[in-house]
C-alpha cells in the first residue's frame, strides 16, 4: 500500500515534466521553409494509389530543397481528415495534398476557413477560390491494357476487383473491356465491388470468385492492389495491373501490363507554382489530362505479351497521345443497348466525369 | 447453377479457413469459462509476426510457428488479466484487441512493401485428381487442411480425454473442480493460451497464404465473427466447422452474386450470420443441450 | 456532510489515483518507444503540444470527448445494475439511421420544429436499438452481451446498405452518402470550432446520470439490483421494466450520440460515422468505474490521446497506432488495479 500511494505522485510528477515542455514550446517551427502536407487514406507502403502519392511526395522532397514535407497515412474519409489537414495547417502547411477520393467535402471545408492555404484534390468534382482538382485520365493506359488481354486471354473473361462503383473506376472497368473487345470480341467482365478501398482478405476472395467464374485476366482499381497480384499469381492466371508498375514482381509469370502513375514531376510544378504565387494556375479549376501529360503510362509488358502484340499497342498508344484517338467516342452504347453517343459524337466533360454506365460486354449493372 | 454452387463451396473453405481456427480457439477458452474478445487482436498478433518472421527468413513454417506463439503470448495477458486479475472478460478482451491493433500497427509498419514467401499451394497427390471434388477440397494450403482437421482432434479432445474432461470441469463448476483436485486458474490459462495459438494460425492464414501481405487492422473483424460463431457453434468444435463454412460460404456467395451481376445488396447477406446466431440463441436459448457452460454465465450475467 | 466526505473520499481519491495510475501507461510505451530507438518523451511533449497546446487541438479534444461521453453513460447506466451493454456502437448507427430518416423526409420543416425532432428521433432509434436485446433478454432470456454485440454488426451493415442503396446522394455518382441534409438540421456549432451543441447533450446526461442514481427512488432500486438482484427480486422490485428501462435509456443516448455526429460534424450519413465511439465508450465507462465524473476525465483523456495520435504523424512521422498502444495499457493497468474491485465489489 506504501508503495503505492508513492508511486502515484511520482508518476505524475512526471507526467508533469514531460507536459509542461511541451505546452510551453511554440507549435510553429521557427524556420523559413515553405510547408507541404500530404494526406494519405492507406498505408503509404501499398504498391497502389498511396505508394504511387507517396513517391510524388519524395520527389518533391529531394528536388525542392526549401520545402518542407509533412505526412499522414491511414486517415479515414470522414471528418477525421479535417482535423488532420487543420493539424497540417498549424503547423505552417500553405499547401495540401488531401490525394483520397473522399477527401474533397473535408477540403472544401477547411479551404473555406483558411484562405490562405492552397487545397490541391486528387480527382474530385467541385473546387473552391483555393480549392483546385487534379486528374489524369488512367483509362487510357487501361485501354491500351485491355488491347494487350483481348489478344493473350484464353477463356475470354475478364475479372475486375473494384472498391467503388465511382466514375473514375466505371471509366476503367469500361475502357479496358473496349481494348479487350476491340480486339476480341468474345470478352466478357465480371466485376465485384469490396466497398472498401483496403481490405486485402476480401480483395483476394474477390480475385479467387472471379478466378472461379472463369476468368483467366484479374485487373482491378482499389488501394492495396497487392493481394489481388498475388492471387493471380497463385492461381496461374494473367495480371493487368493498375496503380504502380512495381505490382509486376507479384505475379512476373502472368503480368501483361497495366496502368501506372508517376506524379513527381506533377507535385514538383504545383509546389513550385504556389511557392511562386502562381497558384491560380491550379486553384478554382480541374485540371485534366492524358498519358500526353507524363504524369502516367502503360506499366512495362511481362513475357506473357508477345512481340506483335507489344508494337500494336504501342502504336495505339501513339495515336491516343498524338490526339488521333479516344478512347470514349461516339458511338456509345451502354451494355444494355441503350444509346449514349451518336457516331462521330464527342464526350463532354460531365460524360466522363459522372460516368455511371457500363459498356457493352461489361456484366451486369451498377448498383444503385 | 452448378458452377455456382462450386465456387461458393470453395469460397467457403478459404474464407471460412481464418475463422475456423479463431472459431475453434474460442470454444476452447469459453469451454474453459473464459470469454476473450481480444481474439480478434490475436489474429492480428500472428498475422503481424507470422509476415515479420517470414520476411526475415523467407520460411513461411517458421512464419506460421511465430504467429501461433504472437498469438498464444497476446492472449496470455487477458489470461492474466482475467484469470490472476479477476478482470472483467469483455473489457480485458476489448483492451487487448485495442492492444494489439496499436502494437501490430507499430511494429508491422517497415514490413507492409515487404515481399515474402508465402505458403505453399498443397495439392494432396492422388485425391486432387479426382475431378470436381479434387479441385474443391484438395488443392488448398497445408494451413486449410490443418484447419479443418485440426476440427475433430480438438472435438476428440475435448470429449475424451482427462484433459479435456478436466477443462470442462473447469468451465462448468469451476467451485467442484477446484474441490476435486484440479487447479482451475492453471487449466485457465492453459484453455486462453490455446485458443490464442490458435487465433495466430488464424492470422497466420489470413497474411501468408490468403493476401500474402501485411496491412495493419487486416483482421477485419474476423475475431468478432468467431466470437459470434461460438454461439452459433453451441461450444462445439464440430459444429464450429459447420458455422465457418455457413459464414464462409455466405461471403463467398455474396462475392459471386455480384460478379454474376444479380442486383443484390451485399449487405443484407453480410447479415446473415448475426442474425442466424441471434436466431440460435432464441431457438436454443434454453435448451439444456446447448445451454452455454456454466462459468460463463457469471461473464455474461455482467457480475464479476 | 460526513457521508459527503466519504464520497469524496473514496470516489474522487480513486478517479485521482486512476488518474496517477494512467500515467504507469506512458511509463511502458516509453520504454517500448525506447526500444525501437524512437524518444518517448518527444513524442509525449508532442501529443499534448498538439492537444492542448493550442485552442484548436483543445476544442477538438472536446468534439471527440463527446460521443465518448454519451456512450460511456449508454454502458454505464446499464452496468449499475448488473447488464453488459457492449451495444453503443450498434445504437449510435441506429439513432443515425432514425435521424437520417426524419432528415431526409421532412426537409422543408422550420428549425425550431426541425431540431427537436431529430433529437427526438436520435434517442428513439438508439432507444429500439437497446430495448430489442432488453426485450430479448427479459422475454426470452438472451443474454445481453452477446446480443447487443451481434446487433452491432447488423446495425453497421444496415447504415452501409442505406447509403449505397437507397438513400445514395443522387448527386455523388455513386460515393456512399446520403444527400447534405439543409442547414434547419445542423446543430449549431461555436466559437469557429466544431466544438457543437452536442456537449450539451453529454453534459446533460452526465448530471442527469449523476443525480437520477444518488437522488432518486429509482436509482436506488436499480443500483439495488445491481448489488443484488435475488434480494432486490425479493423485495418486489420489478427488475424486468428496470432491464428494459435502463437498456433504452442508455441506447437512447448512444442515439444521441449519433445523431450529434450525423447532425453537427458529418451533415449527412456515410459509412464511417463513428470510429469505434461506441466500443471506446464502453471502455471509458469501463475506466470510471462506470461513476460520471470519472467518465468526463477519462473521455478528454481519450480525446487528448486521440488528437495528439495525429500530432505525433504529422511532426514525428510515428504511427497514429503509439496512441492505441497508450489507451489500452491504461486499460490494462485500471482494469488489473485493486481499486476497481474495492470501487465495484
Amino acid at each position: 500500500m506504501i508503495r503505492e500511494r508513492m508511486l502515484i505522485p511520482m508518476v505524475m510528477v512526471c507526467a508533469v515534466a514531460v507536459i509542461a515542455p511541451g505546452l510551453a514550446a511554440p507549435l510553429e517551427a521557427q524556420d523559413k521553409k515553405f510547408k507541404v502536407g500530404f494526406v494519405y487514406v492507406g498505408p503509404k507502403d501499398d504498391y497502389g494509389y498511396n505508394y504511387e502519392h507517396d513517391r510524388g511526395r519524395k520527389a518533391v522532397e529531394a528536388q525542392l530543397k526549401d520545402v518542407e514535407v509533412m505526412t499522414a497515412e491511414n486517415i479515414p474519409e470522414t471528418a477525421e481528415v479535417e482535423r488532420v489537414m487543420e493539424q497540417m495547417i498549424q503547423r505552417g502547411a500553405k499547401l495540401l495534398f488531401p490525394t483520397s477520393y473522399g477527401y474533397l467535402d473535408p477540403a472544401l471545408n477547411v479551404g473555406k476557413r483558411h484562405p490562405d492555404v492552397v487545397l490541391l484534390h486528387a480527382g474530385g468534382f467541385k473546387h473552391s477560390s483555393n480549392v483546385g482538382t487534379y486528374w489524369y485520365y488512367i483509362y487510357n493506359p487501361m485501354y491500351l491494357s485491355g488491347l494487350a488481354a483481348g489478344k493473350v486471354t484464353k477463356k475470354n473473361v475478364m475479372g475486375f476487383v473494384a472498391a467503388h462503383p465511382i466514375p473514375q473506376t466505371l471509366q476503367n472497368i469500361n475502357a479496358l473491356t473496349y481494348g479487350a473487345r476491340s480486339v476480341n470480341p468474345q470478352i466478357k467482365t465480371h466485376v465485384i465491388y469490396t466497398g472498401e478501398w483496403c481490405n486485402p482478405g476480401k480483395a483476394a476472395e474477390a480475385a479467387n470468385s472471379l478466378i472461379e467464374l472463369g476468368a483467366d485476366i484479374i485487373s482491378q482499381h482499389q488501394d492495396c492492389p497487392r493481394p489481388v497480384v498475388e492471387t493471380a499469381a497463385k492461381r496461374g492466371v494473367y495480371s493487368v495491373g493498375y496503380h504502380s508498375a512495381d505490382l509486376k514482381q507479384f505475379n512476373e509469370k502472368g503480368w501483361i501490363t497495366g496502368a501506372a502513375w508517376n506524379w513527381g514531376k506533377l507535385y514538383v510544378q504545383m509546389t513550385k507554382d504556389v511557392m511562386d504565387g502562381k497558384a491560380s494556375q491550379w486553384v478554382g479549376k480541374h485540371t485534366r489530362g492524358g498519358i500526353e501529360s507524363g504524369f502516367l503510362d502503360l506499366a512495362p509488358f511481362g513475357s506473357s505479351v508477345p512481340a506483335d502484340v507489344q508494337k500494336m499497342v504501342m502504336a495505339k498508344r501513339k495515336e491516343i497521345v498524338d490526339g488521333k484517338y479516344a478512347v470514349f467516342q461516339g458511338p456509345i452504347k451502354d451494355n444494355k443497348g441503350k444509346e449514349l453517343l451518336k457516331a462521330g459524337e464527342k464526350p463532354t466533360f460531365d460524360f466522363i466525369e459522372k460516368m455511371s454506365w457500363y459498356a457493352e460486354g461489361v456484366v451486369g449493372e451498377v448498383p444503385k | 447453377m452448378l458452377g455456382l454452387l462450386y465456387a461458393v463451396v470453395g469460397g467457403g473453405i478459404r474464407a471460412g479457413t481464418p475463422i475456423l481456427y479463431a472459431t475453434l480457439g474460442e470454444v476452447i477458452a469459453e469451454r474453459a469459462g473464459i470469454v476473450n474478445l481480444g481474439v480478434e487482436g490475436a489474429i492480428l498478433a500472428g498475422a503481424c509476426a507470422g509476415f515479420i518472421t517470414t520476411a526475415h527468413t523467407q520460411n513461411p513454417w517458421l512464419g506460421i510457428a511465430a504467429a501461433a506463439l504472437a498469438g498464444g503470448a497476446a492472449s496470455l495477458v487477458h489470461a492474466f488479466m482475467v484469470v490472476t486479475l479477476r478482470a472483467n472478460q469483455i473489457a480485458s478482451g476489448l483492451a487487448l484487441m485495442f492492444l494489439c491493433l496499436g502494437v501490430t500497427s507499430f511494429v508491422g509498419r517497415p514490413y507492409v512493401a515487404v515481399k515474402i514467401n508465402a505458403v505453399p499451394q498443397l495439392a494432396i497427390p492422388g485425391l486432387s485428381d479426382i475431378p470436381v471434388v479434387g479441385g474443391l477440397f484438395f488443392q488448398h494450403d497445408a494451413l486449410v487442411y490443418g484447419a479443418y482437421l485440426l476440427a475433430p482432434l480438438i472435438w476428440i479432445v475435448l470429449t475424451f480425454t482427462k484433459w479435456g474432461l478436466a477443462l470442462r470441469a473447469v468451465g462448468e463448476r469451476p467451485d467442484v473442480a477446484f474441490a476435486a483436485g484440479l487447479s482451475p486458474a492453471a487449466i485457465q490459462y492453459a484453455a486462453v493460451v490455446a485458443g490464442g495459438i490458435l487465433a495466430g494460425l488464424a492470422g497466420a492464414h489470413l497474411s501468408l497464404a490468403y493476401a500474402r501481405s501485411w496491412v495493419e487492422g487486416m483482421s477485419n473483424g474476423r475475431g468478432f465473427i468467431a466470437v459470434a460463431l461460438v454461439i452459433f457453434a453451441t461450444w462445439h468444435p464440430l459444429r464450429s466447422v459447420v458455422g465457418a463454412l455457413v459464414f464462409g460460404a455466405v461471403f463467398a456467395l455474396q462475392l459471386q452474386i455480384q460478379a454474376r451481376g444479380v442486383a443484390l445488396s451485399p449487405y443484407f447477406l453480410d447479415m446473415t450470420p448475426y442474425l442466424l446466431t441471434l436466431a440460435g440463441l432464441l431457438l436454443w436459448g434454453r435448451t439444456r443441450r446447448y445451454a452455454m457452460p456454466e462459468a460463463l454465465k457469471s461473464v455474461f450475467e455482467g457480475v464479476t | 456532510m460526513v457521508a459527503l466526505a466519504r464520497v469524496i473520499d473514496s470516489r474522487v481519491l480513486v478517479q485521482l489515483r486512476l488518474l496517477g495510475m494512467a500515467g504507469l501507461a506512458f511509463v511502458v510505451v516509453g520504454a517500448f518507444l525506447v526500444l525501437f530507438g524512437k524518444n518517448p518523451l518527444l513524442a509525449y511533449a508532442e501529443i499534448f503540444r498538439g492537444a492542448l497546446g493550442t485552442s484548436y487541438g483543445a476544442s477538438e479534444v472536446i468534439v471527440r470527448a463527446i460521443p465518448l461521453m454519451l456512450c460511456a453513460v449508454a454502458t454505464a447506466l446499464p452496468a449499475r445494475m448488473g447488464l453488459v451493454n457492449v451495444g453503443p456502437e450498434g445504437q449510435l448507427h441506429a439513432g443515425a439511421l432514425a435521424v437520417t430518416w426524419g432528415a431526409l423526409t421532412f426537409g422543408a420543416l422550420p428549425r425550431p420544429v426541425f431540431l427537436p425532432a431529430l433529437v427526438a428521433l436520435g434517442l428513439l432509434g438508439g432507444a429500439i436499438g437497446a430495448f430489442v436485446p432488453a426485450l430479448l433478454r427479459v422475454k426470452v432470456g438472451v443474454n445481453e452481451t452477446i446480443s447487443t454485440l451481434l446487433l452491432n454488426y447488423v446495425i453497421v451493415l444496415l447504415v452501409e446498405h442505406m447509403v449505397r442503396g437507397p438513400w445514395k446522394d443522387p448527386m455523388s455518382f455513386n460515393w456512399p452518402y446520403t444527400p447534405e441534409f439543409p442547414d434547419a438540421a445542423r446543430l449549431s456549432t461555436y466559437w469557429g470550432t466544431r466544438i457543437h451543441a452536442g456537449l450539451w447533450f453529454a453534459l446533460a446526461a452526465i448530471l442527469l446520470f449523476y443525480f437520477t442514481l444518488r437522488f432518486t427512488r429509482w436509482g436506488y432500486e436499480l443500483r439495488v439490483i445491481g448489488d443484488n438482484p435475488e434480494a432486490a427480486g425479493r423485495a418486489g422490485i420489478p427488475i424486468g421494466r428496470y432491464t428494459l428501462l435502463a437498456m433504452s435509456i442508455g441506447g437512447a443516448l448512444a442515439g444521441l450520440a449519433g445523431m450529434a455526429e450525423i447532425c453537427a460534424i458529418q451533415g449527412r450519413l456515410r459509412p464511417g460515422i463513428s470510429t469505434g465511439f461506441g466500443y471506446t465508450g464502453f471502455l471509458v465507462s469501463w475506466l470510471a468505474l462506470h461513476h460520471p465524473l470519472g467518465i468526463v476525465v477519462m473521455a478528454i483523456l481519450l480525446g487528448v490521446l486521440s488528437v495528439g495520435g495525429d500530432s505525433i504523424q504529422i511532426s514525428l512521422g510515428l504511427p497514429y497506432a503509439t496512441v492505441n498502444i497508450i489507451t489500452s495499457l491504461i486499460f490494462f493497468i485500471v482494469l488489473g488495479s485493486r481499486f476497481r474491485r474495492r470501487a465495484t465489489a
